[in-house]
């Protein structure tokens, strides 16, 4: 065995049904599908021996994602392109492999590096966006926001960091959101919807950018 | 299903708890265009997709019948108890996980029938699919219901609700059913005909073409056909040789119970355990090859991605090829990070060279026994002799091996069993942790499993009486007292549920008035005794007028016609009625490899035996 393990990151969508799969069963997916793939997987140490895996950051349940990430690592180096096939091919049909890389082994992890989430929101038809935007207007019209979560209270609107409505083609309208996700600062789309009085079981919640201090996407 | 009710669906998704369940979408899952095929099948498990899942019978089902090109086979679970809530609000019927159309659209339903207190769920599915719940009722243009498994070698109590049972094995019958159903559709008949051509099928029982009489004290004159060239006994369907194996099992994308694949190593047992169901209806053993076995794992391994096998069978050191097999396994996959269990272990068939191959397979796992009884004596009475020195031997071997953790079944509420009989069972406990003590230190963790008998249809048992709550009560009393003191964990079936399945499984066809009158009441997933569902039952036995303890406690006289006689499992009444009185007399009989007891099953199906050595069953 080289000693030397090899990262590769990938770069993957998550659409349709899979949206209802919670992230630690994404991960037991992924785990399961690279077993598939028969390549050289690098597992951990130790007496429970897992595949050294290392998802970016949590997909809420009930979001799709254009764009999320992950690094694995190989016990030797294998083809891009190769590894991109074969994990197509091991995957359910709603997760769509972009793209694989190998990667330098001493950047620090996805997780420790992500720094923002962008999302487009696809409002339900009796949500106009003038409504929209009156809503979060008010919202953020407030010195504050605070929000609590397990018993911890946190003010959501300064990790707001951006937002933007766009007029769909269609009835419905699509709001744009950058949002802080940082260990002490994550802020969640659905509960701002929440927040302005919308149902997020309405809305088509789809995550489109992951923003890393370290990491061209 | 529509564009709005896919919409509704999704919405609902996100309000109950683990919506994975409901969307199908796994690797391997098989959606076949809907019309280019003919004959369109949902198989339904009654539980929650956690349960059913990883069902084997499931998964050997859905490979056969999606293998063929004029079939497709379907999905679909019980939703759980907030789901259910969502799909009535919204008024969505029951769908399946491929295509998710209703469950009213396919052709035929055919149940999984694993274990009895799953009956209410099915009648719960049926109206969550606005199809009706009695066979009378339904019409050409509901699906046919069929159903199959462990628990239906007595169809009686919900023999109302389905138009025809598949008694035994299903890898063959399912195909003829299918064929049946493709001629009846495309002629355009009614209900009837297609009743009496599925009755003709070897192993399908079509209950409303049979009657049934009673006496004034409620046991039963006699049970026969209403209908011409229906069979007066409908004889279980065998494979005679083992077809070959599902390897693309379906890959859960949420986690679920028994999380891990699993390979059927060996079917039936020779052994003749008195109260053990599965060791009569299972008949007879048919062992798969270790040449055959090892792709088997390989090739499911590469299809899955599992890092978990289970290999399964109802007694795994009897198979004939185990320790080689145990050896192969180790040899061609220990590399793969693949874990195995093998349970149903047997210690008079269990040599220190197994131990020593097990201990590879699984490191770190627990180790289970099931002696069942602690007394030579009731031993007898089971049939399940096992020397004490040997089986303190093997429980030495076991703790000098490595395994710090124990745990052994017994069964209470045995005929003939004593206080003393119950004693024994906390002193070989006892005495096993002391050995465990000495050998592994204070960290050895004993567990004692109680079980108490039902004696179930087709075993030497059926005519004996459940023993009742209050004496059961005491025994267990007695034990966990016994336990705690000894610090001992102990865990055992509560009464209750112990009385609904003995109704459930040793009664007539009365049950199904019983049967609707609890689902109506409220009744449901019954298995989970979590809801306080007897008083239900109480209360549905009194609106049906019928006597619980007519199923219960009553000592059944061996002249008796029986509920289930009609349904012959190739092991003759004679057979069970001499190994009755043997267990009276507390007499036993060697494993029928040994010595033939005329069962009956080489009358029954003996034609059909294979001629080469390894294949030709167990019987000598």
């Amino acid at each position: 065995m080289n000693d030397t393990p090899i990262r590769y990151r990938m770069k993957y969508s998550k659409t349709g049904n899979l949206r209802f799969i919670g992230h630690l069963d994404t991960q037991v997916m992924f785990e399961r599908a690279l077993r598939r793939t028969r390549l050289p997987l690098r597992y951990t140490q130790g007496f429970n021996k897992r595949i050294r895996l290392n998802l970016a950051s949590a997909l809420p349940l009930g979001f799709i994602s254009s764009t999320e990430m992950l690094d694995f690592w190989l016990n030797e180096p294998v083809e891009e392109q190769f590894i991109l096939q074969m994990l197509e091919n091991a995957l359910p049909a709603e997760i769509h492999v972009l793209e694989v890389n190998q990667t330098d082994s001493s950047l620090p992890s996805l997780q420790g590096s992500l720094t923002s989430s962008e999302y487009e929101i696809t409002l339900p038809a009796y949500i106009e966006s003038e409504l929209f935007q009156q809503k979060i207007e008010r919202l953020l019209a407030q010195p504050d926001v605070p929000v609590t979560r397990r018993n911890k209270t946190i003010d959501y609107k300064p990790l707001i960091l951006e937002y933007e409505l766009r007029n769909d083609s269609s009835d419905n309208s699509v709001v744009y959101f950058k949002l802080s996700s940082t260990p002490t600062g994550n802020a969640r789309p659905d509960t701002i919807l929440e927040l302005l009085g919308i149902d997020p079981a309405d809305c088509v919640i789809e995550r489109t950018r992951l923003n890393f201090s370290t990491v061209e996407n | 299903m529509t564009g709005s009710k896919q919409n509704l669906v999704e919405k609902i998704l996100y309000h109950v708890e683990k919506p994975g369940r409901y969307v199908g979408g796994e690797h391997n899952q098989i959606v076949k265009d809907w019309e280019t095929v003919t004959t369109k099948w949902c198989l339904i498990f009654p539980d929650i997709y956690d349960i059913g899942q990883t069902n084997l019978g499931l998964s050997m089902l859905y490979q056969i019948l999606n293998a063929d090109d004029n079939i497709l086979a379907e999905r679909s679970f019980a939703p759980w108890v907030d789901m259910e809530d969502e799909l009535r609000k919204n008024e969505i019927a029951l769908f399946s996980l491929e295509s998710k159309r209703p469950l009213s659209d396919f052709d035929i339903l055919g149940f999984t029938l694993p274990y009895e207190s799953i009956y209410t769920n099915c009648l719960n599915i049926l109206d969550l699919a606005n199809i009706p719940m009695l066979s009378s009722q339904r019409t050409e243009s509901d699906p046919l219901v069929i159903g199959g498994g462990q628990a239906c070698f007595n169809p009686e109590p919900i023999a109302d609700f389905f138009d025809a049972f598949v008694i035994g094995e299903g890898e063959e019958v399912i195909l003829e059913i299918s064929a049946a159903f493709r001629t009846w559709k495309q002629a355009k008949l009614s209900r009837i005909d297609l009743f009496t051509a599925l009755a003709k099928i070897d192993g399908v029982y079509v209950p409303s073409l049979y009657s049934v009489n009673y006496n004034p004290d409620g046991t039963i004159i006699d049970i026969t056909p209403n209908h011409q060239g229906v069979p007066e006994k409908v004889t279980k369907r065998i494979v005679s040789v083992l077809p070959s194996h599902p390897t693309k099992f379906l890959v859960p994308n949420v986690e679920i119970v028994h999380d891990r694949m699993s390979v059927e190593i060996m079917r039936g047992c020779t052994r003749g355990c008195r109260f053990c169901h599965a060791g009569m209806v299972n008949r007879p053993v048919r062992q798969r090859n270790v040449s055959d076995i090892i792709p088997v794992i390989q090739e499911a391994v590469d299809a899955t991605g599992y890092d978990e096998v289970g290999l399964l069978s109802l007694s795994s050191s009897d198979h004939t090829q185990i320790l080689d097999l145990t050896r192969q396994v180790y040899d061609c996959f220990h590399d793969q990070k693949l874990a195995f269990s093998l349970p149903s272990l047997r210690i008079e068939s269990f040599s220190l060279d197994l131990m020593d191959e097990l201990k590879e397979l699984k490191p770190g796992g627990g180790f289970t026994l099931a002696p069942e009884a602690a007394t030579e004596r009731m031993r007898a009475v089971i049939n399940k002799p096992l020397d004490d020195e040997d089986f303190y031997n093997t429980v030495t071997q076991i703790f000098e091996n490595g395994w710090r953790s124990l745990k052994l079944y017994y069964m209470i509420g045995l005929p003939t069993e004593t206080m003393e009989d119950v004693d024994a069972i906390l002193q070989a406990g006892i005495k096993v942790q002391q050995i465990g003590k000495r050998l592994i230190g204070k960290s050895v963790k004993i567990h004692l499993g109680i079980a108490t008998l039902i004696p179930k249809p087709h075993t030497p048992f059926q005519w004996l009486p459940v023993e009742r709550p209050e004496p059961i009560q005491e025994k267990l009393d007695f034990l966990k007292t016994g336990t705690r003191k000894a610090g001992i964990k102990m865990s055992y079936n509560v009464p209750d549920s112990t009385l609904l399945e003995s109704w459930l499984s040793r009664g007539d066809r009365r049950l199904n008035r019983v049967i609707f009158h609890a689902w109506q009441n409220g009744a449901k997933f019954d298995a989970w005794g979590e809801r306080d569902n007897l008083q239900i039952w109480r209360n549905a036995f009194s609106e049906a007028d019928i006597d619980p303890d007519f199923y219960s406690y009553r000592q059944r006289d061996l002249e008796e016609i029986l509920p289930w006689d009609h349904i012959d499992i190739g092991v003759n009444k004679q057979f069970l009625k001499r190994d009755y009185n043997w267990s009276l007399q507390g007499r036993t009989r060697v494993d029928c490899r040994e010595t033939c007891f005329m069962c009956g099953i080489l009358d029954t199906f003996g034609e059909d035996r294979p001629s080469d050595g390894f294949g030709y069953w167990g019987c000598p």
